[in-house]
């Protein structure tokens, strides 16, 4: 974003960015010191890991061996584990985006009947928390023989209401009501108005939508854990919480994995960067000519 | 199972016994597969199993080959708790249960209040009892019905640091008065270094294992009616001792078992001991560095001098549900991973599971293996002398998971500062008894 | 003549329909995922099953006791207390950081970007390590360094700190996850006001404060009702917090905690949807209150 009328040389600007770039470094130490944490710890054995001093590296480095561990042991089941995730964050985010603009522009550019009622039922369900819903969710899935199945967690993800009053504000806000007059007067159906002339300006709410509802599968534990009971079908994140339960025993056959379940939360969090940065590229918004933000 | 199919399998199981003794465990297998084929129709029967415990396939593989017509398909659908959970879904459900599971002893009386359990006293299981350690067998049984085959267990013991020990020229204590004399001196020797951390706040389990090494027996169950005396002598007692120790300063109270400081204080020798089971032998060598070579492990401490008189802390059994489509090979597969003496023998020296069979417990090759991190000691030997000792009378509730949880939060309420341990024995009893009246049990003390 | 009619026509139909069929997907998903199990754990706050003497109606029975239920409050004030604490702080350096973000004027923007989000993305079954360790009384980083400085160490979970402990954890979560919705909403912002704004003579801080924080207020306000609710529910963090402190947190620390412990370590289904809604109803009523307190515009 330039700013008119000041050079990037001006001192001013390069005070303000020294300033404000400290400001984030000290923010960014904060965020960084227990993910550093994560990473030193990765690299060491189960030995080292409770006898040296956690935030700095011992002596031992075994980085590379544990992440082979990770993806051997078990019969390399961790593969699998981040597979499923995967797909399930990816078709549930895109999905659960998609059906959140929809509805969000719905609730932002029209006038219907049941338009506040069906508001406050959105808002008023998410009220009721996720945990005395998941076994509800259960009994009912197992009646239908649902449960077990990779669509007994993507489609309960599917749902995102926070999308739907993020989009809905974002579509109030980015979609100026006269291009929709215009394109009725140019007498374009409702849905290619949508899609052609207002999804475009929609893209910074939608990929936000999106990568927030990926990482919110992705991070799901408490849905997995009670419809899945075959191991092929966890997340990483029910998969590693039995490895560390694995660790931390009462009945006998107990290993200490805490390295590997360190160093695989360490290896699932790659994939999450990664979509995190494909999506930045939708976040250029604006109207129209002129309107680039770098 | 026909009268003339019983009478084959005692054969077999007799023939098995004798065909061990001269030739080994291999003609077991090829004995068994006869049994095998002679009890099942020959037809293909698919089983599955919930099992936590890693690499649990080596040992279903064993069973495969025995018994190749039975494909197993081996889940872990969680440990302890989490897959508890998934049972008492699918049991409400209506479906979704495997033909076996892993139960474990504490959780046995839980389920078959659930009326989920399958009674493999039926289907020939009480063949095998004799091979078990007594407690062992009547923790998961009652009568002839037969509710889950053991697995493992963890017969308690001491594991100490001798360094530390001689260090402050402390003898190990045999008695429970030792223990309280020797934590006290400890502490005053060397602060910030306790003989023991308390288990307490964070393993409900841990408590009532001691207690029921003291004679707890808090609960007698007839049908519906209820005893409850969670609060009596033994209870008050147990609570008075350590009440003392932690007022003295002398036992470790503010990090609970199982999280990093902890893990980090028994190496670095802060908590100079931890009372457990026999597993836990097993799991300090797979964290601990400095303190390599100086832990020993020694008998539980004594309330009498001279007697011995040990308790259990955890411990699987096999169980099948009775939603099973087949209950004759279902109890195959329980009985074989549980008293198959090549499968038995594998668990303990794969898994590193304590044997629950006393042929295991008597072999002196398996029970004599000196470990390093014990400076050389066969610390099986402690826990097979253990194993012996340990009370089989006590029993655990049907709502052993509630008890557990209750005892943690009311101990550590009062570590908070919320009266003494006493007190949380008072609390205890106020609080479980409103449980089970508001479950339909006639509570009486 | 004819053509335009009937053109309009279809237009008519399109769009008074439209608005349903662009919701009727969530809806349906809505009301098959989210509403329907919600019935059924109405049923079952409204029955009673018990070990002993099986399943009978019970009515209101079980609300009524939530609503008398010492623990269930005592978790409300618990919860009220965390929210004051722990949602300003968060909202006040969110919007910092994306306002920085936003004025393009610091160096590595990506990768700040990226990073301020991670933690977001760290899954929950080693937070028990790394609070464990990072809070650890006896061999925590900070004890080491306080050791060191010869200071008393800190002490993160003593009954007075714990709540300023657990917001310290939530905060670290969910800062990023709050800066990439205000960032996006920042990006809708048309960049030609900058310039007429500059061109006003107003420096970048001024625009920032007045033009772009305005304008995003109706995006801050939801993620304020969603904090709140957030915060009401409040789960992961003391049930991670009760295995490093079982003295100060107890099983009910918080009523969503206290419902998960009913329904699954003491098998009292009944009663924990009872509470589960009860807590749904005090969400509710603060979550509207605010959204009135803010809306006296009338916006809805």
């Amino acid at each position: 974003m330039t700013i008119v009328g000041k050079s990037k040389r001006s001192p001013t600007f390069r005070r303000n960015r020294w300033m404000l770039s400290a400001i984030l470094a000290v923010i960014w130490l904060y965020t960084a010191l227990p993910l550093f944490y994560v990473l030193v710890s990765a690299t060491k054995s189960n030995n080292d890991l409770f006898t040296t001093f956690g935030l700095w590296f011992s002596d031992d480095f075994r980085l590379f061996e544990n992440i082979g561990q990770v993806f051997s042991y078990q019969d390399g089941i961790f593969s699998r584990w981040l597979l499923n995730t995967i797909v399930y964050a990816t078709v549930a985010g895109i999905g659960a985006a998609l059906f959140s603009t929809m509805a969000g522009y719905a609730l932002a550019k029209y006038d219907f009947r049941g338009k506040r009622l069906i508001f406050a039922i959105i808002l008023g369900a998410v009220m009721i928390p996720q945990t005395a819903l998941v076994v509800p969710l259960f009994l009912l899935m197992s009646k239908v023989g649902m449960v077990n199945t990779p669509w007994a967690v993507i489609l309960p993800s599917l749902v995102y209401p926070p999308g739907v009053f993020l989009m809905r504000v974002y579509a109030d806000d980015a979609i100026p009501n006269e291009l929709i007059d215009a394109g009725r007067v140019d007498g374009a159906g409702e849905f290619h108005i949508f899609s052609a002339l207002t999804l475009r300006l929609l893209m910074p709410g939608f990929a936000t939508v999106l990568i927030l509802s990926f990482v919110a599968t992705w991070n799901n534990y408490f849905l997995p854990l009670v419809v899945l009971s075959s191991a092929e079908y966890f997340p990483v994140t029910v998969g590693l919480a039995q490895w560390y339960a694995t660790a931390t025993v009462g009945s006998g056959g107990g290993a200490a994995l805490f390295t590997l379940v360190l160093a695989g939360a360490l290896i699932s969090i790659v994939p999450v960067i990664i979509a995190f940065i494909v999506m930045q590229r939708f976040w250029q918004g604006g109207l129209g000519a002129g309107g680039v933000k770098a | 199972m026909t009268n003339d199919m019983k009478r084959e399998f005692i054969q077999a199981m007799l023939n098995r016994r004798q065909l061990l003794q001269a030739a080994g465990a291999g003609t077991a297998a090829v004995a068994l597969s006869g049994l095998g084929s002679a009890a099942s129709a020959q037809e293909k029967v698919e089983l599955t199993i919930w099992a936590w415990t890693p690499n649990t396939q080596s040992e279903i593989d064993l069973f495969t080959k025995a018994f190749p017509n039975i494909s197993v398909k081996l889940e872990n659908a969680g440990q302890g708790p989490d897959e508890y959970v998934k049972l008492r879904n699918a049991v409400r459900a209506g479906t979704g249960l495997p033909d076996v599971g892993q139960v474990e002893f504490t959780n046995i009386p839980g389920f078959r209040q659930l009326q989920a359990l399958l009674d493999m006293g039926q289907y020939g299981a009480n063949d095998v009892k004799d091979k078990f350690i007594d407690w062992t067998w009547a923790s998961a049984s009652e009568g002839d019905a037969v509710y889950g085959i053991p697995w493992d267990s963890g017969p308690m013991g001491i594991l100490y640091r001798a360094d530390v020990l001689d260090a402050h020229k402390i003898a190990v204590p045999k008695t429970w008065a030792e223990f309280a004399e020797s934590s006290k001196a400890l502490s005053k020797a060397s602060p910030n270094t306790y003989l023991t951390n308390f288990g307490g706040t964070a393993d409900g389990g841990w408590v009532i294992a001691l207690l029921a090494q003291a004679g707890w027996k808090p609960f007698e169950l007839n049908g519906t009616d209820l005893k409850l005396h969670l609060n009596d002598a033994i209870a008050k007692k147990w609570a008075v001792y350590w009440q003392d120790l932690i007022d003295a300063n002398a036992v470790g109270v503010k990090t609970p078992v199982w999280t990093t400081d902890w893990f980090t204080g028994l190496d670095e020798g802060t908590y100079a001991s931890w009372l457990t089971g026999a597993w836990g032998a097993v799991f300090i060598p797979q964290f601990a560095k400095k303190s390599n070579g100086h832990w020993r492990a020694a008998p539980l401490p004594q309330w009498e001098e001279g007697k011995y008189v040990s308790a259990n802390l955890g411990g699987s059994t096999f169980a099948v549900f009775n939603t099973t489509k087949h209950p004759k090979e279902a109890t195959q597969l329980a009985v074989f991973l549980g008293s198959d003496p090549e499968t038995a023998r594998l668990w303990n020296t794969k898994q590193f599971l304590f044997p629950v069979l006393k042929d295991l417990v008597a072999d002196p090759e398996l029970m004599s293996h000196k470990y390093d991190l014990y400076g050389g000691q066969a610390v099986n030997e402690i826990f097979v002398e253990s194993a012996k000792h340990v009370d089989s009378s006590f029993q655990y509730a049907p709502f052993q998971d509630y008890l557990a949880g209750q005892v943690q939060q009311e101990l550590s309420a009062s570590i908070g500062g919320k009266g003494s341990l006493s007190d949380a024995f008072d609390r205890l009893q106020e609080v479980v008894s409103a449980y089970c009246s508001d479950q339909g049990y006639t509570v009486s003390q | 003549m004819a053509a335009l009619k009937s053109r309009t026509r279809r237009y008519r139909v399109s769009k008074r329909l439209a608005p349903y069929l662009f919701l009727a997907p969530f809806a349906l998903l809505f009301i098959a995922f989210l509403i329907a199990p919600m019935v059924y754990a109405f049923t079952l706050a409204i029955y009673k099953t018990t070990v002993v003497g099986g399943t009978r109606f019970v009515g209101a029975e079980n609300f009524v006791r939530a609503l008398s239920d010492p623990k269930f409050w005592q978790g409300v004030t618990v919860l009220l207390q965390f929210a004051l604490i722990q949602i300003p702080g968060m909202v006040a350096v969110a919007l910092l950081i994306a306002l920085i973000l936003d004025s393009g004027t610091v160096y590595a923007k990506s990768f700040f970007r990226v990073s301020l989000f991670l933690p977001y993305a760290v899954p929950a079954v080693i937070a028990t390590l790394i609070w464990g360790y990072l809070y650890g009384p006896a061999f925590g980083p900070f004890t080491q360094l306080a050791n060191l400085l010869g200071l008393p160490p800190p002490n993160f979970l003593t009954p007075g700190m714990m709540l300023p402990s657990i917001a310290n954890i939530a905060n670290w979560e969910y800062t990023g996850y709050q800066m990439i919705i205000y960032y996006a909403a920042l990006q809708a912002i048309p960049a030609d006001l900058e310039e007429a704004a500059s061109m006003d003579g107003a420096s970048s801080l001024i625009y920032a404060l007045k033009v772009k924080l305005p304008l995003i207020v109706p995006m801050v306000v939801v993620t304020i009702i969603f904090s709140i609710i957030g915060s009401l529910q409040l789960f992961s963090e003391p049930y991670l917090l009760h295995n490093l402190s079982p003295t100060v947190i107890n099983n009910a620390y918080t009523p969503n905690y206290y419902a998960y412990t009913l329904a699954f370590t003491n098998q009292q289904y009944n009663y924990s949807a009872a509470v589960s809604f009860v807590l749904g109803g005090v969400t509710a009523v603060i979550s509207y209150a605010f959204m009135l307190i803010v809306n006296r515009g009338g916006r809805t």
